[in-house]
């Protein structure tokens, strides 16, 4: 059995130098994807740099809101669009739930296929946004 | 000669982990681990080293020190389980490479050396904040999935249903007064559809749920077992899929447990045709923590079936 434990362990040490790129993207509308020539690489191989149509802030805050309480996140714990389900704890059953959640609070029906491709949180407003506008044209 | 035979003390540290014969044919291996049983910060030091960069990372990543913990416990829980299985000598748990198929299932990378036969070893893992388990399987995939009995939905649990599950499906759980039945059927329901579509390893929406039909089918089964074999005279698990009716997914067996007193665990593998359908299938379960203590608790009260033809 394993003796308990003299200090606790510090998880910050497996980290390696990893930055997290937190540039945002608010403001940067109507460019889905972009080509751009790689440099000094083989030549016919692109870099695709994706820029998604960041969705409202408003959606945002709803769907962090909706996440949040699926979750059962303290108040004061941070989650942006860059957060990742899964590292917020969210396990399929999650998932689902907050899907279904959107699906309620925004009136509109996620296609398994899109479920699949949400990551973070603002890959799930920017669907939900795209579903909204279809749901009105 | 090769290479891999001369880590078999790769730390001095560390005890070598106890070596095992692969799963035969039709039967499956079950490893869990308990997280809250392992607080020692010295062994968690000796686990993450065990993880590539890659891994570390990922854990980093995890909000909080309990899920970093139950990340890092997953990795090598996984690392440390296939490296038990014998080939030719003991493998090194921190040398496993894995990678994802096209479809994003993990699998294990075999590296193309000279004298080395890979296993035909399939494997899915599956956490909950409590219970973090791995199974096993040679020649067949397999698709794992544990829930805490306790499990509650924010949703109404018929909504739920009605909105992802099956029509049949809907209709048995709405089928059941009992509030409290009625969320444990709800929740064993999940954890077999999840173990169905993660076994496939397709990814979800190639299976969405609503596609397919759990069933509980009544058998009257009647076979010689030796006395120490526990059996179970529940029904069996059938999948049927509503996309092909005429071709019912009974290329898949499925079994459910409980595990641990706390969790329903579902397990789903592919009928191996060589290997035949008369045996029932066989399932090996240990609890464990990993260079530490493997306990076997097949046929005790930590393993009890629910459903689904399977021997322990």
């Amino acid at each position: 059995m394993a003796s308990s434990t003299a200090l606790s362990f510090n998880f910050s040490t497996l980290s390696t130098h990893f930055k997290q790129n937190q540039a945002p993207l608010r403001g940067i509308c109507n460019v889905n994807s972009v080509s751009l020539p790689s440099r000094g690489i083989r030549p016919g191989s692109f870099r695709r740099l994706r820029v998604s149509c960041a969705a409202k802030p408003q959606t945002l805050d709803k769907v962090c809101g909706i996440v949040r309480k699926q979750l059962a996140l303290p108040a004061d714990s941070s989650i942006t669009g860059e957060s990742k389900f899964t590292a917020l704890g969210a396990d399929s059953l999650d998932t689902v739930e907050i899907v279904m959640g959107l699906e309620e609070e925004f009136g509109i029906s996620v296609e398994e296929e899109n479920a699949q491709n949400i990551v973070t949180v603002q890959d799930a407003a920017d669907l939900i946004e795209k579903l909204v506008e279809q749901k009105a044209a | 000669m090769n290479i891999r035979c001369f880590q078999r003390n790769f730390s001095a540290a560390f005890p070598p982990l106890v070596p095992l014969q692969l799963p035969s044919p039709m039967e499956t291996h079950l490893w869990y681990i308990l997280p809250d049983e392992v607080k020692n910060s010295a062994l968690l030091n000796q686990y993450s080293e065990l993880l590539s960069p890659c891994e570390r990372e990922s854990v980093s990543r995890m909000r909080g020190d309990q899920l970093k913990k139950r990340a890092l416990l997953a990795r090598a829980l996984v690392r440390t389980t296939i490296a038990r299985y014998q080939t030719n000598c003991q493998m090194n748990p921190r040398s496993l490479r894995f990678r994802k198929n096209l479809y994003g299932k993990p699998e294990v990378e075999w590296r193309n050396e000279d004298n080395f036969n890979p296993p035909p070893l399939h494997f899915n893992i599956s956490h909950t904040s409590a219970m973090i388990a791995c199974g096993v399987t040679v020649n067949v995939p397999i698709g794992i999935d544990i829930e805490e009995k306790q499990r509650r939905t924010k949703n109404n649990i018929i909504a739920f249903a009605q909105r992802y599950f099956s029509p049949y499906e809907v209709k048995v759980l709405t089928a059941i007064s009992d509030p409290e039945v009625q969320r444990q059927e709800f929740i064993k329901l999940w954890t077999l559809k999840e173990a169905y579509v993660k076994a496939l390893g397709k990814g979800f929406s190639a299976v969405p749920f609503k596609t397919f039909t759990i069933r509980f089918r009544d058998t009257t089964m009647r076979n010689f077992h030796p006395p120490e074999s526990s059996v179970s005279e529940e029904s069996d698990i059938v999948v049927e899929s509503s996309e092909d009716p005429t071709d019912p997914a009974n290329n898949w067996r499925c079994a459910l447990l409980e595990v641990a007193g706390s969790h329903y665990g579902a397990i789903c593998m592919e009928k191996d045709r060589i290997a035949g359908e008369n045996a029932p299938p066989k399932l090996t379960v240990w609890k464990t923590v990993p260079f530490v203590e493997d306990v076997c608790v097949s046929g005790t009260d930590a393993v009890l079936v629910l459903g689904g033809i399977i021997e322990q």
